[in-house]
């Protein structure tokens, strides 16, 4: 009776033990994110004039599956998304997407320095929202930089960074907001192209 | 009824800016950005752009090529100085104490082991350096930001951060120098803060879509994540 009690309690100890703490899982992401991307973008030697082709193949590869770009696009357009058709929505999905990836691959490429720390995560709300905050240690003094995850839509994916309480995806939607006001949901199609052909 | 007197200009200001600040409020819960100035701020805006193509960078880029980066820096450590000590001003002022104390404590020990600033001593002594401003201040104690201004030169603001700036600029020892002496000062800061941020600038002209709307965004954001903080009780 006792080997056998033994046992059970040896199995429940091993399964404790072998489940994740749910909280720590998309800070463990964002920390391998992070720490895939510092390493290959050093490894890259450094270009004055931009972004190098490497850089961008790092970002596609590592951070672009993490985002969750149609939320991110969505939550950017509003109210204006529903007025857009289905097709507008995908084109406008691309298009923001190629303009982030761009946005994100400058950024990195400029803080390459730099080291990302992550400091703990809390809740917003409900077990899928979470936001992860992270601090960038370099020279001067550190900057805060949140990320927002969630695990709608299968595998936790961020849907927005906050730098030093900076919403990007905010920064975003008074662009939109703008736009579509003065020229329609063509005109932040057009806006977007016209921004990555430059 | 009487018409209120206002015995100076810093009066008058203040009493705008609590109007304005408690109309923001109302404007806030409309959900529309507060920007009634718009046509005149853009303008503001592109003239900020041209000086800056014009005067301000190539002034930097000399700055940046015949000063060394860890010159550079120790010329930004003694701006920084003056500012921490306007931040330890308001921090007691937003009944921060114990920050007060550590931004009091680094301009002492910056300005006298560290050279006036050029060595930012205290930070490696573990005194963290924490800005805020006239500005925060007065969002802590509740004023709105009121309407967004775009100001000649000195770029975003708002109603309330620029009395902000005007308390700053009343209160700081280069106003009352030999106004040449002051004024190369002020400029030199200027250079200095603008080749410091030449990476970001580049940034956000690369990835905003209507630059003058993004640049918006980005600092009425950062200034209510900065009264946020204010607000918090220790």
């Amino acid at each position: 009776m006792s080997r056998f009690l033994s046992f059970i309690f040896g199995l429940i100890l091993v399964t404790a033990t072998a489940m994740p703490v749910s909280a720590s899982v998309p800070e463990d992401m964002v920390k391998t994110m992070a720490a895939n991307v510092t390493t290959q973008v050093r490894a890259v030697p450094a270009n004055s004039n931009g972004v190098t082709p490497q850089v961008q193949a790092i970002i596609e590869h590592d951070i672009v599956p993490r985002f969750d770009f149609n939320r991110i696009t969505q939550i950017a357009m509003g109210r204006n998304w529903a007025k857009a058709s289905p097709s507008e929505q995908r084109e406008i999905v691309t298009q923001f997407t190629h303009l982030l990836v761009r946005t994100y691959s400058n950024a990195i490429n400029n803080l390459r320095d730099m080291d990302v720390v992550v400091k703990g995560s809390r809740s917003n709300g409900s077990e899928g929202d979470v936001t992860v905050r992270t601090q960038m240690v370099g020279r001067n003094q550190p900057t805060a930089i949140d990320y927002f995850l969630s695990n709608a839509s299968g595998g936790w994916k961020v849907y927005d960074v906050q730098v030093e309480g900076v919403s990007l995806v905010s920064a975003y939607r008074d662009e939109f907001t703008s736009l579509v006001s003065n020229s329609g949901i063509a005109g932040v199609i057009d806006a977007l192209k016209k921004k990555n052909t430059r | 009824m009487k018409p209120m007197k206002f015995r100076s200009v810093t009066q008058l200001l203040l009493a705008l800016v609590f109007a304005f600040g408690l109309a923001s409020g109302a404007a806030r819960a409309q959900d529309k950005v507060n920007d009634p100035f718009e046509p005149l701020n853009r303008g503001i805006f592109f003239f900020n752009e041209i000086f800056d193509a014009v005067i301000t960078t190539p002034v930097t880029s000399i700055y940046k090529a015949i000063i060394p980066d860890p010159v550079r820096r120790s010329i930004g450590g003694v701006f920084g100085n003056l500012d921490d000590l306007y931040s330890g001003v308001n921090h007691g002022l937003q009944g921060k104490g114990k920050q007060a104390g550590t931004d009091f404590s680094r301009v002492l020990i910056n300005t006298t082991i560290g050279l006036g600033g050029l060595f930012d001593v205290a930070g490696d002594m573990g005194l963290a350096k924490s800005k805020t401003d006239y500005g925060v201040t007065l969002g802590a104690w509740g004023v709105g930001a009121g309407p967004y201004l775009v100001l000649p030169v000195m770029g975003p603001s708002s109603v309330r951060d620029t009395v902000g700036r005007g308390l700053r600029i009343a209160s700081d020892p280069r106003t009352y120098i030999p106004w040449q002496t002051g004024y190369s000062l002020t400029a030199a800061e200027i250079v200095h803060l603008r080749a410091a941020n030449a990476s970001a600038e580049n940034l956000i002209a690369s990835s905003s879509l209507d630059k003058y709307n993004f640049t918006r965004s980005l600092y009425l954001q950062r200034r209510e994540s900065q009264v946020r903080d204010a607000r918090e009780a220790n």
